[in-house]
Formats: C-alpha cells, sequence, structure tokens
C-alpha cells in the first residue's frame, strides 16, 4: 500500500457556531481527493488546517510524512494552496506575484510558469485589479503550480466560473496530474470531482459521512450531488 | 524565524505602501521647511503639517498592511507562503515601524521646534560648548520620536490583536485624546510634572530616563503583540 501524501487523524475544530470532529481521512500518494459539502460543512475548515491557515484544537495531521504545525515551513515550501475565498494584490501585477513567489521557492520553475502564462492567456504586466475572476483564479493556480508543488490543496478553484474557464482548469489539472504527489479539493460541482477526482469524501456538519472510490459510489446512473443527498438523508433517518 | 521569508515579506510591504510614504515624505519635508523658515505662521503650519503627517502616516499603516491584509483577502496569500505565523507577525511588524519610521523622523525634527526651549537662543546665550548643545537637542528629538513611536506601537498593537478596524480607529481616537487634552494641557500643570518637564527641556538626567522609559515601554508592547500572535489559532 503505498504512503498517504496527506493524513488527518481525529482532527478537530471547535468554533463557537461551528465544530469539526474527529475527522480521518487519507490522500494515498498519486492520487486526487475530492471533497463535497455544502456552505459551511467544513471543507474550508479542513483545507486550511492542511495548510497551517488555522490550528486544529485536536488530532494529527501529516503531510508529506510530515506533522503540521511542527514542520510548518517546511510543508508550505512543498504545498501549493488556492482558495476562492483568497486574493492576490490588486496594484501589483501578475509579472511582480510571479517574482515575489520564485524568490521564495526554490522549485520555481520559470519555463513552466512562461508555459502557463500562454496556456491560461494572461498578460504579466497587467494589474491584477483589471482581471476577471477567472483570471483570477488563474493568476492563483499559476502560482500555486509554477513552484512546481509535491501538494495541491484547492478550496473551490472553480465557483463562480464560467463554464469554458471551469473545463479549462479541470483539464489542466488533470493533464499535470503525474506532476505531484497529492490533489485535494473541494468542489459544490459533483462534475468537477467526478472528472478530476480518484476518492471522494463527503462532509456534512462538521464531519466526514463518507469516503471512497468514485466509481464505487457512481453506480445506478446517480451523479454524485445525488448520492452525497441520499447519505445525508439515511444519516438524518429520512428516507433515501 | 527565517529572516530570509521575513525580509521579503517586509520588501514586498514597502513596495506596495512606496507611493503612499513618498507623499508622507514630501509632506514632512513641507512640515520641516516651513517650520524653519516659514516665520511665526509658517511654523505654526509646519508643525500641524507634521503632526498630520504623523497621524496620517498612522492611518495609512494600519489600514494598508496591516489591517488591509485580512480585508482585502491577501492574507491567505501571504500565510499559504512558506512562512510560520511568528514569521509574518515579526515582517508585520519590522515593515509596519520601518514604514512610519520615514516620515515620521522627518516630521518628529519640525515638532523639536516645539520644544519648551528656544535652542537657538539658548544655544547663543550659554557659554557651553556646541556639542552639549547638540546632544541636549538630539536627546529632545529622541523623545519626540520616542514618545510618537510609543503611540504608534499601541495603536499597532491594538490592529494586530483586535485584527479590527472600528477597534484600532478607537484606540488611536483615544490616545490622541489623551496626548492631546490631558499629556499635553493637564499634565504640565502638575506641579511635580512640571519642573520634571523643565528638566526635559534643559536636557537633564531626564531625558535619558525618558528615552529609556520610551524604549522599554515600545519593546514590552512589541513583546505583548508577538506573545498573543502565538496564541492565535487561525490565520486568514
Amino acid at each position: 500500500m503505498s504512503e498517504a501524501a496527506i493524513q488527518l487523524r481525529g482532527v478537530c475544530k471547535r468554533y463557537p457556531h461551528f465544530s469539526l470532529r474527529g475527522i480521518n481521512l487519507d490522500v494515498p500518494d498519486g492520487t486526487v481527493l475530492g471533497l463535497i459539502g455544502p456552505n459551511g460543512a467544513g471543507k474550508s475548515t479542513l483545507l486550511r488546517i492542511l495548510m497551517g491557515l488555522v490550528r486544529a484544537d485536536s488530532g494529527r495531521v501529516t503531510v508529506l510524512g510530515r506533522e503540521m504545525p511542527a514542520a510548518e515551513r517546511w510543508i508550505k515550501a512543498r504545498a501549493g494552496f488556492v482558495s476562492e475565498d483568497m486574493a492576490l494584490y490588486g496594484a501589483a501585477t501578475l509579472a511582480w506575484h510571479m517574482q515575489l513567489v520564485s524568490d521564495m521557492y526554490e522549485g520555481w520553475d520559470p519555463a513552466l510558469a512562461s508555459d502557463l502564462v500562454d496556456r491560461f492567456h494572461l498578460d504579466p504586466s497587467q494589474p491584477v485589479r483589471g482581471l476577471s475572476r477567472g483570471q483570477h483564479v488563474k493568476a492563483m493556480l499559476l502560482l500555486a503550480m509554477a513552484r512546481r508543488a509535491d501538494v495541491l490543496i484547492l478550496d473551490e478553484p472553480t465557483a463562480g466560473l464560467d463554464p469554458v474557464v471551469r473545463h479549462e482548469i479541470l483539464m489542466l489539472l488533470a493533464a499535470t496530474r503525474s506532476q505531484r504527489r497529492a490533489l485535494i479539493f473541494s468542489s459544490h460541482y459533483g462534475d468537477d470531482v467526478a472528472t478530476l477526482a480518484d476518492n471522494v469524501a463527503f462532509v456534512h456538519g462538521g464531519s466526514l459521512i463518507a469516503h471512497a472510490p468514485v466509481g464505487q459510489l457512481l453506480v445506478g446512473g446517480r451523479s454524485l450531488e445525488q448520492v452525497f443527498l441520499a447519505q445525508v438523508a439515511v444519516l438524518e433517518g429520512r428516507a433515501a | 524565524m527565517n529572516a530570509r521569508m521575513i525580509l521579503r515579506l517586509v520588501r514586498k510591504d514597502c513596495w506596495l505602501m512606496r507611493w503612499p510614504i513618498a507623499a508622507y515624505i514630501f509632506a514632512a519635508i513641507a512640515g520641516l521647511a516651513l517650520t524653519a523658515w516659514g516665520g511665526a505662521m509658517g511654523k505654526s503650519a509646519g508643525i500641524t503639517l507634521a503632526l498630520n503627517v504623523l497621524i496620517g502616516v498612522s492611518f495609512h499603516v494600519m489600514l494598508g498592511p496591516v489591517l488591509g491584509e485580512r480585508e482585502r483577502k491577501t492574507l491567505a496569500f501571504v500565510m499559504s507562503l512558506p512562512v510560520t505565523p511568528g514569521d509574518a507577525a515579526l515582517a508585520k511588524l519590522t515593515s509596519a515601524f520601518t514604514l512610519f519610521l520615514i516620515p515620521a523622523t522627518i516630521a518628529a525634527t519640525a515638532l523639536v521646534w516645539l520644544a519648551p526651549v528656544d535652542i537657538p537662543a539658548a544655544m547663543a546665550a550659554s557659554h557651553r560648548p556646541l556639542w552639549s548643545h547638540l546632544l541636549g537637542t538630539l536627546g529632545y528629538y529622541a523623545v519626540v520620536l520616542g514618545a510618537w513611536l510609543l503611540f504608534f506601537s499601541v495603536v499597532l498593537g491594538a490592529a494586530i490583536v483586535s485584527e479590527s478596524i472600528g477597534w484600532t480607529i478607537a484606540v488611536l481616537t483615544g490616545l490622541l485624546f489623551v496626548l492631546g487634552n490631558f499629556a499635553l494641557q493637564v499634565l504640565p500643570t502638575l506641579p511635580g510634572v512640571g519642573r520634571y518637564m523643565r528638566a526635559l527641556g534643559r536636557g537633564q538626567a531626564a531625558l535619558p530616563i525618558t528615552i529609556a522609559c520610551e524604549l522599554v515601554a515600545i519593546a514590552a508592547i512589541v513583546g505583548i503583540i508577538l506573545m498573543l500572535q502565538r496564541r492565535k489559532t487561525s490565520f486568514v
């Protein structure tokens, strides 16, 4: 069995009106995991804990064999993070951001960065405030991918994007999956998860209610959204 | 602590704030020139301009690199870089103090003209050597700058710890009220304090004591900020 690139054991995080409870999760090396769940289910908190942006109250978080937050700097040097709730500096250009990030990462690949600029049709000299939502997401993905991150952590990267840009981003992530050890991402779109992920985890009310290979859940012509709703109905004692 | 990453974050903040800081430096130089060569009216205008630079740059640094990161959602980007929360807090403190100190150093020079003694006249009247006057003036300058740095540290502490624009403005306004009314008007009328302030003006032992107290207070505030920062569990 391959080593888990990402491992969570009994991870809890309590907020005044929300709690993430006892999360146990493995993302094996070379695989893609999609998280599905409604707003406020705990997907973003989970991904933020993985990236060290939020500290878990209890439990163990291991990324690439090292524990968070003890090896925070080491993990962040090998992980790329993009979130719909994250922004670049509006007054600065994409070229400025690329310079900033390349100065901080030994693995920065200028050729890959240049290739992604072309592939995404971005203008590095354009100030970020002039970018559309789709271009902004592409710019953040470029910054995360050109550092040759071993692990990509994406929090709803395709939220609010038009279908064309969404498709472009999914295709790029699929085409480059061999370049990294793991990808974990959250999405409201079951189709995105079905396209990209090997495994899917359903998050509901701060708990992980299911975790299985995508193919195992996509039976009987049901979509992942339908499977998720059925799982929630069973959990809440309603008829599936 | 990763000095290389901290330096990069400081450089980032300085670059992003380069135009406002350039404007504050220009205003501070104008205030200094007015205070020095503008006659009685110019002196008054110059000192007002210098005070406004100090208040303005404090506001700008708080709302820009300190609180603006969270407001503009760039904090998640910064925290996703290979830095710890401690590195990020230290970088933020360094860039905030750097950005404040550049125009504040010039503006504080104008405020030295507010000294309780007329420095050039006192120099001409006394038979003490020039270096002792220079030392006294520099000491007084350090006290003025130190007081502003202390003021800035308290506001910076409020901004970093509360992460709230509202609370930061409340602390800043409260401090201005205390400084404007209590420290400058009420305090000097108290007999002991009046004597102390006159001694300060004459550059006696009160000067180094005051400077030392200011530095200790600033160091204590920075220490408290870093300690509270270490206890945080959310960085976005």
